[in-house]
Formats: C-alpha cells, sequence, structure tokens
C-alpha cells in the first residue's frame, strides 16, 4: 500500500485545518439554520407577523447561498483534500464505509434540492408546501451530519471494530452518540449565532429587540446542549486514548480549554447583547459573535484531531499512514522496500515517508530548530526514539540503517555552528539551551518524564557520569554527543537549579 | 487486525452505481457546460436581452448545483474502485486537481451574479465567459489526471521528476481527442437541451438544433481521433464488447438527431440517453483496458457489507421519492 507524497511547503495541518473548519463551520450552520427557519416561520405565520416573514425571506436568500455553495464545495474540497494528503488513510475509510458514504450523498442531494426550492418558493408555494419543503431540508440535512458522524467518530474511537473489522461495530462506536447530541447542539447555536448576525443589521427598533431576544435563545439553547454533551462525549473517549494525551501532548488540553472559553464569552456575549440590551446588538457584536463561534469549532476540531495522535485511526493507522499492522516487518525488512514511489534521493523519500506528514524542515512543526548545533549520531538516536518524545509520535517505523539516513537527511540542512554560536549563549544560559535541544524533548523539568529526581542535588562528578552513561539509562535514550563545552554548560546548568530549590 | 483491502459489495453491482451515477453527474454537466458554450457561441437575436436566453441564464446556477451533487457519488465509487490509481494521478497534478473546487467556486460566483440581477450585456457576455473559462478549465484537470490514472508507469517517472504537485499529465497527445471529445460532446448535448427549452420558440429551438447537428459531427471527429489514436489499445478495444457499444450509441445518436428534427423528444431523449449511457460504458472499459497487467479490480477480495449496502439502497429509493414529491409540491397547484 503504498502513495506519492504530495511535498509541499505549507504544512499539512494547516492546509487540513483552513479547509475543515470552515467546511464544519458552514455545514452545521447549514443544519441550525434549517431547524431555525422552518420553525421560526411556523411561528411568524401562525402569528400572522409580516414583519418577522419578511426578515426570514432576506436570511434565507445569504443562507442557501452559503450552505448550497459554499457548505457543499468545501466539503468537495475536502474529500479533494484528504486524498491528496493522506490517501492511505482516506482508502480506508472508502472501503470500509462506501455505504454510508453513499447514503451520506442521497440526504445531501435532497438537501441541495430542498434549499434551491424553499429559497425559490417564498413567494410561489403556498405557507404548508413552504413549511414541508422547510422540514425536508433540516431532516434530510441533519440525516447527512447523522450518518458521518458515525465515519468521523470512528477514526477516534473505532471501538470493537479494531477486532472484529465489522461495519456496525466502528460506526456505532463508543463517541457515536456523544458526539452526534454535541453537533446537534452546535448546529442550533450557529443557527442562532448566524440569525443574529442577520438580525444586527436591523434598525434599532421594537421589531429588532423582538427578534434579537428570539434568535438569542436559539443560541443560548443550542449552547446549553453543547454543555453537558461536551462533558459526556470526552467522558466517552476511551480512558487509554485521553491519559496519553494528559501525559505527552498539551495541544488537546489546551484546545479543550479554549473551548470552554470560547464558549463562555460567547453565553457573556448573548445574555448582554441578547437580552439586556438587545437593540444594541449592532454589526460589529454580530462579526465577534461569529468569530466566537468559529473559534470554538477550531479549538474543538484541533482537540478532537490532536488527541488522536499519533494515529489518524487509532491504533490502526499512524498519522503518516503507515499501518499498525505492518509496523513490526517495516522495522525489520526496512520500510525502503514497501515503498513504490521513489526519487533518486533515498534518504528524502524514507524522510517524505515517516516524517514529513507532520513536520516541515524549516516551515510548519519544523524540525530544524530541534536539532541545529547537533550531530548526526544525535538526530538518529532521536529518530530512533520518536515514540517517547512529548508530542505522542509515531515510532519510526524502518531499519536502523534507514534512521541514519533520514537523520542525515535532516543534518545536512542545519545550521552546523556549534550552539553557543547559533543562539549567542554562555555560561547557564547556554546549558538550558542544551538541555532544551538534548534533553528536553523527554524530560521536562516539573512536566513530561520529569527528572528531577535522578538530576537535581547532585555533585559535578556524578552529573558528568549520568551524561557518560547516558545512553545506557534506556534504548530510546541517546548517548550525550555535545562537546567539552556543552557538556560543562549542561552540568551548570544543572546545578543552577539545585541551587534555587535548596535556597 | 482488520484488512481494508476489500470491496464492500460484489465488483458489478458498484460498477453499474458508478455508471448510473456518472451518467447522471455528466448529463448536468452537459447541461451548464454545452449550455454555456451554445449561449455564447449560438446566434441568438438580440443575445443578451433575449427572454430565452435569459430563462436560460437562470437555470445555470441550479444545473451547477446539480453537477456538482451528482458528481460526488461517482468519485466515490471510482475512489473504491481504483484508489491506488485515482489518488496517486492527482496528486502528481496536486495543485491543479485543489485548486479545481476553487475555481468551480468563481465559476459558480458568476453564474449567481447573473442569474439574480440582469446585467448589461458586455458584463454578461463577460460573466458568461469567465464561467465558460472555469469549466473549461476543470475539464481538462479532469482528462488529465483520469488518463494519467490509466498509466502507471508514467505517473511513477513523474514522480521521480517533481514531487510537489505541479506536474500536468505530458503526454498531451494521449488525451487531447479524449478532452475534445469530452467537450464537443457537452455541446452537442447543450444543444439538445437548448432545443428542448426552447421547443417552443422556433429561433431557438433552431440554435439547438443547429448545435446538435454540428455538434455530433465534431463529437464523431474527434471521438474517431481519440479512437484511432489508441495505439497498442486498438486491437484489444476492437474485440471487446465496447465497439459494439460504440457503433450502437453512433446509430442511435443519429435516430435521435432524425427525431429531434421532427420535434419528437421522448424518443429522441430516449435514444440520446441509451447512447450517453453506452458511451460512459465504452469509457469504462477502455480504463480497464488501459490498466491490464498493471491492475484488475475483479481480484480485489469481495467483503459484502449486505445490511449498510440494503440501508443504502432504501435511501436512495427514499431520493429520487421526496425529490420527486418536492418537485410535485412546487409546480402543483399551490392552494
Ligand atoms: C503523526 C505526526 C508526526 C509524525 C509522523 C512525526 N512527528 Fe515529530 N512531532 C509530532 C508532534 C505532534 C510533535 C510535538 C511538537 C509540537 O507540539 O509542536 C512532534 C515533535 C517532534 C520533535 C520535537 C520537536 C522539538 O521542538 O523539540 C522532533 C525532534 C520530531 N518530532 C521529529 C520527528 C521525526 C524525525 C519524525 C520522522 C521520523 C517525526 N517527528 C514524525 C508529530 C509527528
Ligand atoms: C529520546 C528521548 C530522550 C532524550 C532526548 C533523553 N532521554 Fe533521558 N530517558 C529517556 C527514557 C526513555 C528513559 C528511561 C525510561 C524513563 O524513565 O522514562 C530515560 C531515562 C533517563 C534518566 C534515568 C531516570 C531514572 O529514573 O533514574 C535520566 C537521569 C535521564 N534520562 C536524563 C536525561 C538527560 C540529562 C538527557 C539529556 C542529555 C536525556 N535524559 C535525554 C528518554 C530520553
Amino acid at each position: 500500500m503504498d502513495y506519492p507524497f504530495w511535498d509541499i511547503d505549507i504544512g499539512y495541518g494547516i492546509i487540513m485545518a483552513a479547509i475543515a473548519v470552515i467546511h464544519v463551520f458552514v455545514s452545521h450552520f447549514a443544519i441550525g439554520g434549517g431547524l431555525y427557519l422552518v420553525i421560526a416561520e411556523t411561528i411568524a405565520r401562525k402569528n400572522n407577523d409580516q414583519l418577522k416573514l419578511q426578515f426570514l425571506e432576506k436570511l434565507s436568500k445569504f443562507f442557501v447561498l452559503v450552505s448550497v455553495v459554499f457548505g457543499a464545495l468545501t466539503g468537495v474540497g475536502i474529500w479533494f483534500i484528504i486524498g491528496l494528503l493522506n490517501p492511505a488513510a482516506t482508502e480506508v475509510l472508502i472501503h470500509n464505509y462506501v455505504w454510508a458514504w453513499a447514503g451520506e450523498w442521497t440526504f445531501f442531494v435532497i438537501e441541495i434540492i430542498a434549499a434551491l426550492l424553499y429559497f425559490y418558493g417564498w413567494k410561489t408555494l403556498s405557507a404548508k408546501n413552504h413549511i414541508i419543503i422547510g422540514w425536508i431540508y433540516f431532516i434530510s440535512a441533519w440525516m447527512s451530519l447523522f450518518i458521518i458522524n458515525g465515519i468521523v467518530t470512528y477514526m477516534l474511537t473505532p471501538g470493537d471494530w479494531i477486532t472484529t473489522g465489522q461495519f456496525w461495530d466502528g460506526y456505532f462506536n463508543p463517541t457515536f452518540w456523544s458526539s452526534l447530541w454535541l453537533r446537534t447542539g452546535i448546529c442550533i447555536m450557529l443557527g442562532g449565532v448566524y440569525a443574529l448576525f442577520v438580525a444586527s443589521r436591523l434598525n434599532a427598533d421594537e421589531f429588532k429587540k423582538r427578534i434579537v431576544r428570539f434568535n438569542s435563545l436559539w443560541a443560548i439553547g443550542g449552547l446549553a446542549i453543547m454543555i453537558p454533551t461536551m462533558l459526556w462525549y470526552v467522558s466517552a473517549i476511551p480512558k487509554e486514548i485521553v491519559d496519553a494525551a494528559l501525559e505527552a501532548n498539551l495541544t488537546p488540553i489546551k484546545a479543550m480549554n479554549a473551548t470552554y472559553i470560547y464558549a463562555a464569552l460567547l453565553a457573556v456575549l448573548l445574555i448582554v447583547f441578547g437580552f439586556l440590551i438587545p437593540k444594541r446588538y449592532n454589526i460589529v457584536v454580530g462579526i465577534v459573535a461569529m468569530l466566537l463561534a468559529l473559534g470554538w469549532f477550531g479549538e474543538y476540531e484541533l482537540m478532537r484531531e490532536s488527541i488522536r495522535k499519533p494515529y489518524v485511526i487509532t491504533q490502526y493507522m499512524y498519522g503518516n499512514g503507515i499501518d499498525v499492522a505492518n509496523a513490526e516487518k517495516y522495522q525489520e525488512e526496512g520500510l525502503y522496500e514497501s515503498m513504490e514511489f521513489k526519487t533518486d534521493d533515498k534518504a528524502a523519500d524514507l524522510f517524505r515517508r515517516a516524517c514529513r506528514s507532520c513536520h516541515t524542515i524549516d516551515g510548519y512543526k519544523p524540525l530544524k530548530p530541534a536539532f541545529d548545533g547537533t550531530d548526526e549520531a544525535f538526530i538518529t538516536q532521536i529518530i530512533m526514539g520518536t515514540h517517547v518524545i512529548r508530542g505522542n509520535m509515531p515510532p519510526f517505523i524502518g531499519a536502523e540503517d534507514e534512521a541514519q539516513m533520514v537523520a542525515s537527511h535532516i543534518y545536512t540542512q542545519i545550521d552546523k555552528r556549534h550552539i553557543s554560536e547559533i543562539y549567542n549563549l554562555e555560561g547557564v544560559a547556554l546549558g538550558k539551551k542544551v538541555y532544551d535541544v538534548r534533553c528536553g524533548k523527554c524530560h521536562v523539568f516539573g512536566g513530561f518524564n520529569d527528572k528531577s529526581e535522578s538530576l537535581l542535588d547532585l555533585t559535578e562528578e556524578d552529573l558528568g557520569d549520568i551524561l557518560d552513561m547516558a545512553g545506557d539509562f534506556a534504548d530510546e535514550m541517546p548517548d550525550f554527543t555535545g562537546d567539552e563545552k556543552e557538556r560543562k554548560a549542561l552540568i551548570d546548568y544543572i546545578m543552577s537549579l539545585n541551587n534555587k530549590e535548596s535556597n | 487486525m482488520p484488512d481494508s483491502n476489500f470491496l464492500s459489495a460484489p465488483l458489478w453491482l458498484i460498477e453499474v452505481l458508478h455508471i448510473v451515477t456518472l451518467s447522471l453527474h455528466l448529463i448536468a454537466m452537459n447541461f451548464l457546460f454545452g449550455g454555456i458554450m451554445v449561449l455564447l457561441f449560438g446566434q441568438f437575436e438580440d443575445k443578451w436581452n433575449n427572454p430565452f436566453v435569459q430563462k436560460y441564464i437562470k437555470m445555470l446556477p441550479n444545473a451547477m448545483a446539480m453537477t456538482v451533487s451528482f458528481g460526488v457519488a461517482p468519485l466515490l465509487f471510482v475512489q473504491l474502485t481504483y484508489p491506488r490509481q485515482i489518488y496517486s494521478a492527482s496528486i502528481i497534478s496536486g495543485w491543479y486537481w485543489l485548486m479545481i473546487f476553487v475555481v468551480v467556486m468563481i465559476a459558480y460566483y458568476f453564474l449567481y451574479a447573473l442569474s439574480f440581477n440582469k446585467q448589461t450585456p458586455t458584463k454578461q457576455k463577460i460573466y458568461l465567459s469567465i464561467a465558460f473559462a472555469c469549466l473549461l478549465y476543470v475539464s481538462f484537470i479532469y482528462s488529465s489526471v483520469f488518463s494519467l490514472a490509466e498509466k502507471p508507469d508514467l505517473y511513477k517517472l513523474l514522480y521521480a521528476e517533481g514531487q510537489g504537485g505541479t506536474i500536468i499529465n505530458p503526454e498531451i497527445g494521449s488525451y487531447l481527442f479524449r478532452w475534445l471529445h469530452m467537450l464537443t460532446g457537452a455541446m452537442t448535448v447543450g444543444g439538445f437541451c437548448i432545443a428542448f427549452v426552447g421547443r417552443k420558440n422556433e429561433k431557438a429551438f433552431k440554435v439547438g438544433k443547429d448545435f446538435y447537428l454540428w455538434g455530433m459531427v465534431a463529437a464523431m471527429a474527434t471521438g474517431f481521433a481519440y479512437m484511432m489514436g489508441l495505439g497498442p489499445l486498438m486491437k484489444p478495444f476492437m474485440k471487446s464488447p465496447a465497439i459494439w457499444l460504440v457503433t450502437i450509441s453512433f446509430v442511435l445518436s443519429l435516430g435521435s438527431l432524425h427525431f429531434l428534427f421532427k420535434k419528437k423528444f421522448a424518443i429522441a431523449t430516449t435514444m440520446l440517453s441509451v447512447s450517453f449511457i453506452a458511451m460512459i460504458y465504452t469509457r469504462h472499459v477502455l480504463r480497464k483496458l488501459s490498466l491490464v497487467g498493471f491492475y484488475d479490480p475483479s481480484e480485489m477480495t469481495v467483503n459484502a457489507q449486505w445490511s449498510p449496502f440494503v440501508i443504502f439502497l432504501i435511501f436512495f429509493v427514499l431520493m429520487v421519492g421526496t425529490v420527486w414529491y418536492m418537485l410535485k409540491l412546487y409546480f402543483g397547484k399551490q392552494e
């Protein structure tokens, strides 16, 4: 199973985030907006509320354009992107879940046609028929969420599928239901925030007050669903996954905290401008609310993607598209053997295959700064130990001589001056840098895999011994290959921490 | 650990679905793309104020929506049966491939701008030309990437030359006529659509009819040229059932031409549709032939997932029923 590698300077994570976040934002809002429209229309028709009907008609124009054009095309865009960025994972998804995708497609078609008819039908359809089409729109849009939700959650929590390989085991997986209701809450919240945005442009009169309050109620209602379902969702993720993430990778935790902050800010904004001073809900407030919602979604997706590290499909396939089932074989026989797409530079090919989908040398998640001023032996050993580095990386899946080739490929591109010269540091400051580069990838004082206990309160001599034996502590831990100057600075730095502690 | 290298239904079933949905996509595409060609190059009286032209322009964004919606399914099925080939070829041309959806968005924008507000004649011409150029781009990239996908040796070679996704299939000779055949085919069907939509408008009908006639001549010429350029594939092609399909669709096209001229739309449409599907099937056979020796999807393990499949079928029927119901509501009498 092998594909060419699309070698571009932009980070894969950035491309994916740019399109995926916009798409999920628009597509969830297309669902929530649909529900908002039919319900608001039903109420308005019942009360013969012409002002509100006019407002809804105006709202639906942009709404349909955005969901039909932008939602649909960014959705297709995601298809294109995942095929380019991670064809192996896309292939797994398609082979296992093609009937789910195909089912989703049928609702997608209904949704698009219903949206268009709803939009064109304001003038020509009877009230009853118009509302029927509105309901068909919302139901089919929500059904496509229902279906796609099974595939998206499967990637993080494949559940029993990992042993049975059965369609339904992976589909109705441990996070299916919590994610479905969480996303439904998001839809409702986004529908309300969007309706508020449209209302923000109205003149500050009694009608505006009424409609802003109505819309805020929607958005708050959505938020109210999101809070318990988010907790449910997080608790449904198997403990091993959460623990591994907590230990090694701060990104998902930071992202999760950020979602709480965004949600709280949005709630405050809605209460103040939505309920207390609704006439002041102007366009600036409207935009801020949209941005907060977008920010929330971005962080949520970041959490979902990063908590899954090092996998793209948990326990089944690593983020670089190498399947777990073949890992051992490649480590014995070599990764290069399995590659079909090659250039005349073997080291570069291996680097692309093993690291490039998550790192660049000098741009997105760059490796150059992590290795500047070090040596080839060190880089090789780090590569052999990627799985113990902070960040939840996959192990290097290849033979040892291949790790050396990747190391030399990286080595030719780094800054080869002495580390003190590169960063212009001396003494303890230099020592700290040396620690960050040579040790900090795997041990953080007071943090990840902390070694304070073994390193602090030792004599200079003992520390020297530790550095001499460094490579013996663990297979993954590199020898200390820095020169005398680095060594002295590093020891001084560690000793300086001693002093601080005892003072 | 589960092996994902399998087909979740018998191959023939997937192929039927692929061909059916691809036909829907291409019909919508021809209505759109071919329609735009006829509008741009046809001789309509006072073109940009002509009510018929305006009517057709107003339908274009919806035709675009249908083209995109119906395009998703065949893309799914082709990725299911030919993942290696499709992904590899699209990665080689990565940037061009990715730009497709951006370019489509631009085309959309101009089509909506045309249909929402009546623009000045110059603007109409410019907007429509931009949309046309966008679609021309998309069609060319599709022809280029899909023909590259049929040449595993070539895409491996190209990968060794450049990994940045900026390479366009350099063997233009091998797909130029394939692309032109798609274009002229779209123009032909576009002519048919114009004639059909304008059936009550003699002048519009005549423009459509002429495009149908001359488009068909051009499509036959380019199709023939493409066939002649098949090289080593020619022999197996001549021996395959596809050659009969080509013959049948040739005859049916002529038949449909005859009935269109007589304004017998039902039979003309039927003949055109059958011939259309036959051509799509021919394209399918050609792909298989060119991959002989590299890859044969019928060798994939079949590991049928019947319950999800049946649910999909129910959804499919539901889709047809719901769309029909909505159209009935929409065009029916309102109380
Ligand atoms: C699945 C994605 C993935 C793959 C594949 C991957 N890494 Fe990483 N790597 C990460 C993440 C995530 C981090 C944490 C850094 C961060 O949060 O920015 C990281 C961190 C690192 C660091 C520490 C960076 C620092 O600043 O200290 C090094 C060194 C590194 N990776 C090297 C490699 C090498 C060499 C390879 C190929 C053999 C590789 N990685 C493959 C995701 C990956
Ligand atoms: C590639 C990752 C990695 C790097 C880089 C690394 N270590 Fe380690 N280290 C490990 C592993 C793995 C172990 C053994 C298992 C464990 O305790 O986590 C270990 C163990 C140790 C121990 C023994 C701990 C004990 O419990 O007694 C010390 C001390 C230590 N490392 C210090 C250092 C110092 C100092 C550096 C920098 C010169 C360094 N390490 C660099 C991975 C690393």
